[in-house]
C-alpha cells in the first residue's frame, strides 16, 4: 500500500511537472524563434536582408532543435530546416518574393507547432 | 541502428521496472484491468522503439500514465469490496451442491462446454468430481473435489441448455429416441434439461433446470465402453 501511494505521487508529480515544464519550454523556444524570424521578414520586405542574417537565424534555430528534439516529433524540426535552408538561397540571390514565402510559412509553423502542445479540446480528440 | 538500439535499450529498462513494481503476476492471473494495460504498454514502447522519428518521450510518458493509472486502479480496488467489485469483477460460483449453475456461466458468457474444458484443465473430468467449482475473476477455475467421487471413464457432454448434441450422441452410439425416452422417464423433458452427460459406464449427470443434480444409469449395452 505504502509502495504503492509513493509511486503514485512520485510518478504522478514527476508527468505533472514535466507537462509544465514542456508547455513552457517548448512556448519560450517557439516564441524566440518567431521574434527572429519577424525581424528577418521585415529585412526581407525592405530588401535588406543579407545572407548572413539567414544564416545568423539558421544557427539560432539549430542551437534550440538540439534541446526541442526531446519534444517535437523529428518530421517538423525536419520542415522547419529545409524551409530555412531554402530562405538562405533565396535571399543570396535576391529573390525577395520567394524568399518572404518562405519566412511566412516559418513563421506559421513557429505559432502552430507550440499549439499542438496546449491543452485543448481539438488536441485531445 | 544504434539509434534504435539505444532507444530499444532505455525502453526495455523502462518496461522492466515498470513490470516490476506493478507485481509478479502472470497472464492467467491478470485482472482485467491489467491484461489492458498489458497489451496497450506492449504496443505503446514499439512504436517509439522502431519510429525514430517520434521522440522516445512519448512513448515513455504514455507508459508512465499507463503506470500511474494501474497503480491508482490497484489502491482503488483495495479500498473496499465495491470497487472491487467494479474494477476487477467477481468471483462465480458455477458448480454447487446443486450441480452446474447456469444462471451463473450465462452471466460470465461462457457455455458447459467452457466450463468442461477449464475442468479438464484442472484435472477433472466429470461434474459429480467437484463438490465447487468457482470462476475467479482472473478468468482461472478453482475446484473443491467431491473426494467420494472418482471417475475411470470420460463423461461425454449430451444435453447443453437444452439442446442435444447429436455429434456427441453418436460417439456414444445412443439413439436419439432411446436418450429422449430416458429423460422422460425421469419425468422431464430435453429441454428442461441444462447438463446432462453420460460417461463410458453408462453413469449420467442430469442437472435440470432450477433442480439438484442426478446421477443415473443409462445402459449403454455391452460392447460400448471408453
Amino acid at each position: 500500500m505504502v509502495k504503492t501511494i509513493i509511486s503514485i505521487i512520485l510518478v504522478g508529480t514527476m508527468l505533472f511537472a514535466g507537462a509544465i515544464y514542456e508547455h513552457t519550454f517548448v512556448n519560450k523556444q517557439f516564441d524566440d524563434f518567431h521574434q527572429v524570424l519577424t525581424t528577418l521578414y521585415d529585412k526581407i520586405d525592405n530588401q535588406s536582408a543579407v545572407r548572413d542574417d539567414v544564416l545568423a537565424v539558421q544557427k539560432s534555430w539549430l542551437e534550440k532543435k538540439k534541446s526541442l528534439h526531446v519534444f517535437i516529433p523529428h518530421n517538423d524540426i525536419k520542415e522547419v530546416d529545409l524551409w530555412l535552408s531554402e530562405a538562405v538561397t533565396l535571399v543570396r540571390d535576391k529573390e525577395w518574393k520567394d524568399a518572404i514565402s518562405k519566412i511566412e510559412v516559418l513563421l506559421e509553423l513557429a505559432e502552430q507547432i507550440p499549439k499542438t502542445f496546449n491543452l485543448s479540446f481539438e488536441n485531445i480528440l | 541502428m544504434a539509434v534504435t538500439f539505444i532507444r530499444t535499450l532505455i525502453t526495455i529498462v523502462t518496461l522492466i521496472v515498470l513490470m516490476r513494481l506493478m507485481g509478479k503476476r502472470e497472464i492467467g492471473e491478470m485482472q482485467p484491468y491489467e491484461f489492458i494495460i498489458t497489451l496497450i504498454i506492449a504496443d505503446l514502447a514499439c512504436i517509439p522503439m522502431a519510429d525514430v522519428s517520434i521522440p522516445l518521450g512519448y512513448g515513455i510518458v504514455a507508459i508512465l500514465c499507463l503506470f500511474l493509472l494501474h497503480q491508482l486502479l490497484t489502491l482503488l480496488e483495495q479500498g473496499g469490496l465495491f470497487l472491487r467489485r467494479i474494477i476487477s469483477g467477481k468471483p462465480s460460483l458455477v458448480i454447487n451442491k446443486n450441480g452446474v449453475d447456469m444462471l451463473e456461466l450465462r452471466k460470465n458468457n461462457l457455455g458447459v462446454g467452457d466450463l468442461i474444458e477449464s475442468m479438464r484443465t484442472a484435472g477433472y473430468f466429470s461434474f459429480d468430481q467437484l463438490s465447487y467449482a468457482i470462476y475467479e475473476a482472473n478468468g482461472s477455475l478453482s475446484a473443491f473435489p467431491n473426494d467420494s467421487k472418482q471417475n475411470d471413464s470420460l463423461p461425454i457432454l449430451i444435453i447443453d441448455s437444452g439442446k442435444i448434441d447429436t455429434h456427441n450422441l453418436n460417439l456414444i452410439h445412443v439413439q436419439k429416441d432411446q436418450l429422449i425416452s430416458f429423460i422422460e422417464s425421469q419425468n422431464t423433458s430435453p429441454k428442461k434439461v441444462e447438463v446432462l452427460t453420460i460417461d463410458g459406464e453408462g453413469k449420467v449427470y442430469l442437472k435440470e433446470k432450477g433442480k439438484k443434480f442426478t446421477i443415473l444409469h443409462f445402459d449403454l449395452g455391452d460392447n460400448i465402453k471408453w
